[in-house]
């Protein structure tokens, strides 16, 4: 992505910054409650009885990334991160308000709302998911609104935090899904296979997802998105797999890179110029995600890997793979776990064709710049442990040790890179996930 | 002499109750048609991942509530997972909108009464419990 800076606000004392979250949040998703209370007193549809059932999931966490040269994020949608060794709750901390309304045995309504820190630097709370589910028959389920995406394992319950092991689900892995949902159909079928069960998924929609792409906002509502996924089943173990494709609808703001460019190639005559302005066009570029999963779960002990292939048509992002390894044993209320992480992207080979001159030199470095801007060469090491004080309430405390080539930049906030970074920091979290 | 042995007696029981699981079965309503439950098709019903009976009919399991030892006990037996690992594995499913969770009963009679006016539910009780208004479908060791 070009990597353009504008201004980033080091973060506040971290007691201020989780009393500002929360109550903006609170006071923002206070009317939604309401409003999912009032559902109650509708009628039932149905031999039976409706119910609505109201629930929530939440996140405190506190984080803290040593190094000085790059801002650490959840995901690519978190325009800002942290930095410098200095506590913040910034990108942990979620809250979400669930309400399932069970209008009968085959019908239900589900809307969730969650506040989290996102592309606009704000924690405005964002309808995640809202649809209807249809389950005529329990091998069969069929669901048409605003649906999450789990094209990677676990993916649709990434921000809840008390589902999984880990402070946050591995960057390297989830960091460069940055749209929770798609506004669509999916349909899901279960039958007996061998000795497990297959499970086969097709779903359809459209993205209506904006994303911090620097500079600005990267708007890509609209964008058609569709994909399969097929999970099995057996005893300790689930294997996935699945494949999906994106077509972006609207380009990233780079007319500041292709319209010289464009120019510059009207000039010269040189038409490699002009193609390589083309090539940095998203709009109606398509975007392959690829991936395999298995997890091992006997009783205390459970490890899961999975690996994920990522093919870009624009030039504005390099390809990449990535692919995560997680063992963890239960030891009564406490579990310790180790992972493993990598990122790595391949290089486009574009060239604008430019002569160095002092006239174009400026125009071949910024596209440079940004073939460079989505690189990512990184291994991250893992370790943690989470502790269940209630069984609703989770602590944990973990480190990653990141040992990145220095030009891995994708990973990182966008707003601020300094081109010197040495490819280390560590990162310590500090989290109480809890679901009510 | 005796008074010692029966504190000795009452001690050592005192000290293992933790560790003496209970009697657990798992029962259907006696006229429901559903027959022996395999281990993992008992896990595919109380997972939620696939609940379909051999009557054709879908499975309706109840759980006890987390103030009884009998959930912890049942799920221990069943995936060896503690409470936690439940509510963490439910709330996975819950939040993404995928799958409901089993009934809860708060208590045992609830759940038999439950069981009384629905052929497709499913609930573990003590065996002590069992009366000829339900009919087992599942007990440990595995038949």
């Amino acid at each position: 992505m070009p990597s353009l800076p504008h201004n980033y606000c080091l973060s506040p004392p971290l007691q201020d910054t989780f009393a500002r979250m929360f109550s903006t949040q609170l006071k923002k998703l206070i009317p939604l409650l309401c409003f999912a209370f009032s559902l109650s007193a509708l009628p039932a549809i149905g031999e039976e009885a409706s119910s609505l059932t109201i629930r929530g999931f939440g996140t405190l966490g506190a984080a803290r990334s040593s190094s000085e040269d790059v801002e650490f994020v959840r995901d690519l949608s978190q325009p800002n991160g942290i930095k410098n060794g200095q506590w913040s709750g910034r990108i942990d901390t979620v809250l979400g308000i669930q309400a399932n309304w069970q209008i009968n045995s085959e019908w239900e309504v589900v809307g969730q709302v969650v506040s989290r820190y996102q592309y606009d630097d704000s924690h405005s709370p964002a309808l995640d998911w809202a649809f209807l589910k249809w389950v005529p028959d329990d091998r069969l389920s069929l669901r048409a609104g605003r649906i999450g995406s789990d094209l990677m394992m676990l993916a649709d319950s990434r921000l809840v935090g008390y589902s999984y092991l880990t402070a946050r689900p591995s960057v390297d892995f989830f960091g460069p899904l940055f749209f929770p949902s798609f506004d669509g159909v999916d349909g899901s079928l279960t039958l007996p296979f061998g000795n497990g069960l297959l499970r086969s998924k097709v779903f359809a929609g459209v993205v209506q997802e904006k994303a911090t792409g620097a500079p600005g906002i990267w708007d890509t509502s609209g964008s058609p998105h569709y994909g399969f996924i097929t999970d099995y089943f057996s005893g300790q173990w689930q294997f996935r797999a699945s494949a999906s494709n994106i077509r972006f609808s609207n380009d990233l703001t780079i007319t500041a890179l292709t319209d010289p460019l464009h120019f510059a190639a009207e000039l010269t005559g040189i038409t490699t110029a002009s193609i390589a302005a083309d090539a940095l066009s998203a709009k109606n570029t398509d975007t392959r995600y690829y991936t395999l999963g298995a997890v091992y779960d006997n009783g205390p002990l459970q490890i899961q890997a999975a690996a994920n292939s990522i093919t870009h048509q624009t030039a504005t992002f390099q390809n990449s793979v990535a692919a995560y390894l997680l063992a963890s044993y239960r030891m009564n209320t406490t579990t310790p776990y180790v992972g493993i992480s990598r990122w790595q992207t391949s290089y486009k080979n574009y060239i604008t064709g430019l002569p160095d001159t002092a006239q174009f030199a400026p125009i071949n470095q910024q596209f440079q710049a940004t073939l460079n801007g989505s690189s990512a060469d990184q291994t991250t090491y893992t370790l943690g442990v989470r502790w269940d004080v209630w069984s609703s309430i989770a602590l944990k405390l973990q480190w990653d040790g990141v040992y990145a080539d220095g030009n891995s930049r994708f990973p990182y906030a966008s707003s601020f890179i300094d081109p010197n970074w040495d490819g280390r920091t560590n990162v310590i979290s500090a989290t109480m996930d809890f679901i009510f | 002499m005796i008074r010692t042995y029966k504190a000795l007696l009452f001690l050592t029981s005192m000290l293992l109750a933790p560790f003496v699981s209970a009697d657990l079965v798992l029962v259907a309503n006696s006229e429901s048609g559903i027959g022996r439950l395999t281990q993992n098709e008992v896990i595919n019903i109380y997972l939620g991942r696939y609940r379909r009976l051999s009557t054709g009919e879908t499975a309706a399991p109840i759980d006890l509530s987390e103030n009884t030892d009998s959930k912890a006990t049942f799920y221990r037996q069943l995936v060896d997972k503690n409470l936690a690992e439940i509510n963490a594995y439910w709330s996975r499913l819950v939040f993404s909108g995928k799958t409901r969770p089993p009934q809860q009963a708060e208590t045992v009679d609830e759940a038999l009464e439950l069981l009384a006016n629905n052929l497709n539910a499913l609930a573990y009780i003590d065996r002590t419990a069992v009366n000829s208004k339900v009919t087992i479908v599942f007990e440990w060791p595995e038949a």
